[in-house]
């Protein structure tokens, strides 16, 4: 395995569920999914279109995001938006996110207080 | 003829449950349609666009189980080892000896040398080809039917753990092997004794078993033994016995051993022509008494497997309940 391998593999791992958050957060505009698809590329979010579509799905189940179908464009489009729900696991974890971050960083400069 | 994007459209929904596919359809045209749109914007032509877009969303069986949660696999890593561990070793066991025996019965018949070999290694092929795909059909099973059980009790609480098992009760790897690897062979000398016809008297070939019972009960002793492997293998993962392996343990003896001893008794069991033949050699005054010396053996083995069954279930109860004063 090569050090490239191993250093993608552990991006994957680290990033894997990452994807969940920026979704609550972008969706706190409306967006459908091909447009979300795109936003999280451009915000440097590595995520497949087919991981992508049934994640939303999934939170939509979980009550996470409501949808709505969009018929007054020329074709009809999913629109999802955050649920109430969703805003408290989007905050949940973006507490979380930051208690990472900082823990991480600690680390990283050596500083380790006890 | 249909679009691209249908076949694609179809090639998601055939791998989901028909009640979701009104619901998935009209999201998934509109990923495609959305993602087409965006291509034809930057100045891709149509046709160039539709087939990006669709290779985009990727393998349509793919994406089918991301939206259903379902496995991509036959064995999971939760029974991978004992999959691999227990076909090793019931291929080590068996295919060789069965080889062996073939092989020797050829030689008995006075076959060539190639063709020894040739039933040896035809012989080994089959019987190696029919053990792994039925051994991987159980744990296949297995690991799907854990998996919905899984999703109907999701509410795990620790009086859901399993008793440990009674370590003096535990079977062991090797001896389910060798329970398998005898049941197998059984099985499998029970076609080869009608296929090989093996018994030669004065030139005739003779099967050992009367032929018309084909037409029911060699195929119900060859069931039996098939659910006979079932239980050893339900047996080995679950590590010990239970009140309710021994009853269904008693229930496969019986259902082996009713038949096989009311056949024989009625003159059903064995082929007529071998009696006829045995007689004509003056042999059946000693073929008789031998009989019933063989079922007492075969009615002995059984009852003693039934009973064994019994003791190691209450013995592993006994073993569970003692663990915690331990």
């Amino acid at each position: 395995m090569s050090f490239d391998d191993i250093l993608s593999g552990s991006q994957q791992e680290l990033r894997r569920g990452t994807v969940v958050l920026a979704c609550l957060l972008l969706l706190r505009e409306p967006g459908y999914g091909y447009a979300l698809l795109e936003q999280l590329r451009d915000l440097g979010f590595t995520v497949d279109a087919n991981t992508l579509y049934p994640l939303l799905r999934r939170l939509e189940g979980q009550g996470m995001l409501v949808s709505e179908w969009n018929t007054k464009e020329a074709r009809p489009r999913k629109f999802y938006r955050i649920s109430p729900d969703g805003e408290r696991l989007a905050a949940e974890l973006l507490a979380d996110w930051e208690r990472i971050d900082a823990s991480v960083r600690r680390l990283g400069q050596g500083g380790q207080e006890p | 003829m249909s679009t691209l994007t249908d076949r694609y459209v179809w090639g998601v929904l055939r791998a989901v449950p028909t009640a979701q596919r009104a619901d998935l359809e009209p999201e998934i045209r509109a990923l495609v349609a959305d993602a087409v749109e965006a291509r034809t914007a930057a100045g891709v032509v149509p046709a160039e666009a539709e087939r990006a877009a669709i290779a985009e969303l990727g393998d349509p069986e793919r994406l089918a189980a991301q939206y259903t949660d379902k496995t991509l696999f036959l064995i999971g890593p939760r029974y991978f080892p004992d999959w691999k561990r227990l076909l090793t070793l019931l291929l080590s066991i068996v295919v060789p000896i069965v080889a062996i025996a073939t092989m020797g019965a050829s030689y008995l018949a006075g076959k060539e040398i190639w063709e020894i070999v040739a039933s040896g290694l035809g012989t080994a092929f089959m019987v190696g080809v029919n053990l792994t795909f039925w051994i991987t059909v159980v744990f296949a099973v297995m690991e799907r039917r854990e998996i919905a059980d899984f999703d109907e009790e999701l509410a795990w609480t620790p009086d859901k753990l399993p008793e440990p098992p009674a370590t003096a009760a535990t079977e062991s790897l090797a001896g389910i092997a060798f329970s398998i690897a005898a049941l197998v062979i059984a099985a499998i000398a029970l076609v080869w004794q009608q296929t090989a016809m093996p018994i030669t008297i004065d030139g005739a070939s003779y099967p050992l078993f009367n032929p018309d019972l084909w037409s029911f009960w060699l195929p119900w002793f060859l069931v039996v033994l098939g659910l006979q492997i079932a239980f050893h293998l339900a047996l080995y993962l679950r590590g010990s016995w239970t009140w309710a392996f021994a009853a269904v343990n008693t229930i496969l003896n019986l259902a082996f051993l009713v038949p096989a001893v009311w056949l024989w008794s009625e003159g059903m069991l064995f082929d007529p022509g071998l009696v006829e033949a045995l007689e004509g050699m003056g042999l059946a005054t000693a073929f008789r008494p031998s009989g019933v010396v063989v079922a007492i053996v075969f009615i002995a083995v059984t009852g003693w497997d039934i009973v064994d069954g019994f003791r190691k279930a209450a013995r592993a109860g006994q073993a569970a309940r003692l663990i915690p004063a331990a």
